[in-house]
Parts: structure tokens; sequence; C-alpha cells
């Protein structure tokens, strides 16, 4: 028999446009699997020659799911750029900014996109795994879910102004203090949210047994993990050390500064993809994979902070004894950062800082080189920007969680096939889980390769002499 | 929630697909009763399924791609499940019948378009569209108008 490929395109349910590539040897198994990522943006390009203070806006455009995330980045950049220390106040705000987005941003993954094979399973028809196949079985899951990401909308668009690109926060601090009217809404926001995110972990716990073979084999492999910590190696959203754990748990490097990412990380472009592979440097590529996202940053993180999220990594530990390695557990890890976020926004809103009009600090540029990073949704992001004497962006790079988790899930696609796929067509059950490993990193393909429009996918299943054998589009 | 829901949606980066945005910020300034609620969205998401279900009448400005450029329609709308892969971005049909299927009601609906003609980057609307926005504009003004004094009627 002789070589074939298999070409799933587009792939459904992700925020972005891609195609995946089967490769099967001449007995007809499955060798080798590529992600592509078939879209292109080049923000890094085209924002050369703009005003560095037109930066947090413009790289909010970048995504339409996590706005905020750029913008927090963008803005933490230009702080850097300014060389201000922004007012506690703003600090503080900042973060509940980036914490209600987490939360909308987990809501859609988890409810839009995932529900449907967590609820109907991997083997439902396609036509009906989305959200109203889940309205149909279990109303009162999609209801909370449509509730869960209009609370963080709302926190959104009561901060920032609006839900989609929201321009509150800008270098040196946010534009306008928090009044005491929008702390109230949003503290009387809370306890319906964190009545969701509770019922909705303990679905999510009911479910997780009739999944084990998915467990076993959606990315399931050691690799590294990295993340944002703070000083005490509590999770964070907004500002801390990088931390690198190993597949057995243990801390590899710690207290890496985020400004220095290129010493430690590099880049790697591949010709099938847009997206560029990131690999942590003292292990070289491909050696070098490790992953982002809430998976890593609850193995990393030493503890939450807060007490219902802590109970919940107490008991997520005891899944496995090292680092908790299955990519499927990315949902889980999910559930537990949106009861994290909940709580520490109760934290922060009840900080009697909180209303303080002190919220920016001005400054000209006092520096030419600028690095902000944060945790982002789907993992660490890192906005490095270089400005001329005119405060003029002459050179930019961004790295996305996407980015960080690439090698990743070319590897767990290849798992998931060789596992699943058998044979030279694709049943739908066998393409579903191809997808739904790549689901569980929700990658955010406009985020990360700086084009409009839906994630889509390809499947296409090719021979040795590169003829498809067969092909699944979706869009 | 007003009575009376006018939804514009589009993106307003791609010229004439701003036609929501544009028409629900010129009916921000012309209509001011408190029996209206005017919202502009870059694309119609299951969140709406909330505000849709607590109006009686919901009007959806959108730019279409059927017809000559500048054409006016105004069409009704009846809930219809979408399987739609992704469902993050639906239709019209398809909130309403998310609002049905969740809340148990779904307003009365009506899709009012203009047949786009440049849907390339770009933030101003083309001639033919520029020109038919006052159109729309004052269809759905009469149209609000009409249904107040229904309203107007029962409540005697």
């Amino acid at each position: 028999m002789e070589r074939r490929t298999i070409v799933i395109d587009p792939v459904t349910r992700i925020e972005g446009h891609a195609k995946i590539t089967l490769h099967l040897n001449e007995q007809g198994r499955v060798e080798d699997a590529h992600f592509h990522v078939t879209q292109f943006r080049g923000f890094e390009k085209f924002c050369e020659g703009r005003p560095f203070s037109e930066m947090p806006s413009l790289m909010a455009r970048i995504c339409g799911i996590c706005p905020v995330s750029h913008l927090i980045a963008s803005a933490k950049a230009c702080d850097a750029l300014l060389a201000v220390r922004i007012p506690p106040t703003a600090d503080k705000l900042r973060r509940i900014f980036g914490l209600a987005q987490v939360v909308q941003s987990h809501a859609l993954s988890l409810f839009y996109l995932s529900s449907p094979d967590l609820l109907l399973g991997m083997d439902a028809d396609p036509a009906s795994s989305n959200l109203f196949g889940v309205l149909a079985k279990n109303p009162s899951l999609a209801r909370d879910g449509i509730r869960l990401r209009q609370f963080g909308q709302q926190i959104i668009e009561r901060l920032g102004g609006k839900r989609i690109h929201p321009a509150w926060i800008v270098p040196g601090g946010v534009s306008e203090p928090l009044t005491v009217q929008n702390r109230d809404a949003i503290l009387a926001s809370l306890p319906e949210a964190l009545a969701i995110a509770e019922r909705t972990m303990e679905w999510f716990k009911g479910t997780t047994e009739q999944f084990r073979e998915e467990i076993a084999s959606f990315g399931n492999f050691p690799t590294l993990f990295m993340g944002i910590v703070k000083e005490d190696g509590g999770l964070t959203f907004y500002d801390g050390k990088i931390r690198m754990a190993n597949a057995a748990g243990d801390v590899v490097a710690d207290g890496l500064d985020p400004a220095r990412y290129a010493d430690y990380l590099g880049e790697k472009v591949e010709s099938w993809s847009y997206l560029k592979s990131t690999y942590y440097k003292p292990k070289g590529f491909p050696d070098g994979i490790y992953r982002v996202g809430p998976l890593a940053r609850v193995n990393v993180a030493d503890r939450c902070g807060t007490p219902r999220a802590d109970q919940e990594l107490a008991e997520f530990h005891e899944l496995q004894r090292t680092a908790v390695l299955s990519s499927f557990h990315y949902h889980h890890a999910r559930l537990i950062e949106i009861l994290y976020c909940v709580e520490r926004m109760q934290q922060l809103l009840t900080d009697p800082e909180i209303l303080s009009k002190h919220v920016r600090a001005f400054a000209r540029p006092n520096a030419l080189e600028g690095v902000g990073a944060a945790e982002a949704p789907r993992g660490t992001l890192f906005h490095h920007y270089k400005i001329d004497e005119q405060g003029l962006i002459r050179w930019a790079n961004l790295i996305i969680a996407t980015g960080h988790n690439n090698i990743a899930m070319n590897k767990s696609i290849l798992q998931v096939a060789k596992h699943f796929v058998h044979g030279e067509r694709l049943a739908p059950g066998m393409l579903n889980r191809v997808e739904a490993v790549i689901r569980c990193y929700d990658p955010c393909l406009s985020c990360s390769t700086h084009a409009a429009g839906q994630m889509a996918l390809q499947v296409q299943l090719l021979n040795a002499a590169g003829e498809v054998l067969d092909e699944v589009v979706r869009g | 929630m007003a009575r009376i829901l006018i939804l514009g949606y589009g993106n307003p980066l791609r010229s004439d697909d701003g036609l929501g945005w544009r028409a629900a910020e010129e009916l921000s300034r012309t209509l001011s009763s408190a029996d209206v609620d005017i919202l502009a969205r870059h694309q119609l998401t299951p969140e709406l399924a909330g505000p849709l279900s607590q109006a009686a009448t919901v009007f959806f400005i959108d730019a279409s791609r059927e017809g000559e450029p500048g054409e006016l329609s105004c069409v009704p709308v009846t809930p219809q499940a979408s399987g739609a892969g992704f469902s993050h971005q639906l239709s019209p049909a398809a909130v309403l019948a998310l609002s049905q299927l969740l809340f148990g009601t779904s307003p009365r609906a009506f899709l009012v378009s203009l047949c786009g003609q440049n849907f390339d980057h770009g933030e101003n609307l083309s001639p033919p569209v520029a020109a038919g926005l006052p159109r729309l504009t004052a269809l759905v003004g009469q149209l609000v108008q009409h249904l107040g004094q229904q309203q107007a009627v029962r409540s005697r």
C-alpha cells in the first residue's frame, strides 16, 4: 500500500482558520500530522511608524474575543517605554478588567465550543454538535454558559465603555476611575457567576469518567509548562515572573524576567503554517516543547489564593502525582480559573482604594524599548516594542499563547490521530476527536498570526506521493 | 428592556457592513422614546437572547448582499434553530430561536436591510448605501411610531 494523507479543512468550533493533514504510511497507519494555520494578520509589521501611544488601541483590534489581554500587554509595554509606575488603583482596575475577560473567554470556549463534545459525546451528529444541541439536552447548562459570558462582557462594558475593543486601558494606567455605581453593580453580579461556576464544575467532574480514552490520548505526554506566577508562587493573570515546570511537576526555571523572554524562548518558522512555533531555548527545538494556558498555569502555580479555587486546585492535583499531563484537562483547569477570577474580583472590588480618582501616571517616553507580559485566557502573552526618539514604533514582536502551544498542538493531533484514525476514510467521530483535541487548547488564530473571520477547519488524508485520499471541509 | 429593540450589527471597518452601526447611531439621535432601546453589535451572539426575550418587537438592521446596491428591504424573521458549528456568531432567526428556547418567548422581528456594494476595508459607506441610509432610518422611525400608536390604542 502506498503512503497517504488525510486533510481536515476547515477545523470547526475554533477561533480562526486552519486545516489539518494526516500522513499515512504504507500500512495505512498515521505516521505524521500537521496543524496548518492558513490565515495571516501581520500586526507586527503594519504598526511600524505609528505613535507608541496608539498601540494599546491598535493591538486590541487583533482579537474580538480577547482584546482586553492585548490592551493589557500593550499598555504594560508602553508603561515600560514611559518608565512609569502606574497608580495602585489603576493596577487593581486593570486586573479586574483582565479577570472579567478571562471569564467571558473561558465561558465561550467551554460552553459554546466544547460543551457539545462533553455533553453530546464525541460521536454525536456534527449537525447537532452546537449550542442548540446543548440547549435541547441540558437547557440549564446552555443558559448558564450564556449568562456567564454575559457576566464577563458586562463588566468589560461597565469599565471600558464597550464590550468589544474597549480603549479604557492606556499607557500609564486607565483613562477613568471606577464609579460607586459600577462597583456596586459588579459586586451584585458576582454571587450568580460564582454559583454558575460551582454548578458547572460539579457537572464537568461528573462527565469525565466517560472520556477515559480521550483523557489518555488527548495530548497526554510529557512537556514543560510555562506561566507567570506571583512572587509567592500564586496564580496571577496580570503581573509576576515566568516559571517553567517539567512533567514531573518540578520547577526547572523560576523568577525569569518576562522582559528577557528572548533569552529563554526561541521562535521557529515552519513552511507549512503562518503560526510560529515557540520553544524553550535551553532544550532546543523541538525538545523545548512546552504548554501554556489554563492547564499550564494550574500546573506551575503553588496556589490560587482564593478559597474555592484552592479547594478545586487541591482536588485537581489528585488526578496525577506529577504535573497533570493530558490536554483534555484544559477544560477542568479553565473552570478552576473561572472560580478564581470571580473570587479575586470580589477581593479587588472591596479594596478601600478601588474608588480612588488617581488612576493614571503621565510621562513622555523615557526608554526606547519596552516589553509587556500578561496571562491571556489562552496563555502567556508578550508585546515587545522599540521606538525612535519621536516615539514612533520602529519594531514590534508579539508572542501569543497559541504560538507557545503550537508544537504541543501538532503533537496532540498526531497522538489522537494515531489512536482514533484508521483506514483511508474519515468517520465523523474520528474527525471530531482530531478537532476536539485542538479545542482543548482553545487556539485563537486571529490573535496568533496577525485574517478576519471564523475558525473553520480542513482535514486532508494524503498518500505517500502527496495525493489527497480524503478531505473534509467545514466552516 | 424597552418594548422595541433596534439592533444594528456588522463590522464598521468593512465599509457597507457598517450600515447597522451607522443606522443605530442615526436612530439614537432621532428616536428618544423610553420604549425604544438601540444596540450596535459586531455580530449576533447568544447573549442577545436575553434582551430579545424582553422586547415585544425587534428590528435587526444589517447590510445585505441580495439585490441592487442601495435597495431597501424589510422582511419578517421567525425563530429557527441554526446548526452553525461556530455558535458565537448567529443569524437573526437563530438568536430568536435561542430566545424562545431559553426564555419561552421571542419578539415579533423584522430584518431591515440595504443591499451593500462594497464590503472591503474602510469606514465609509458606498454612495448607494449612504444615499439609502435616510430611507432606512425613516422606515424604521415610521414603523416604531406605528407600533407606538397601536400600543396607545390598546392601552385606552
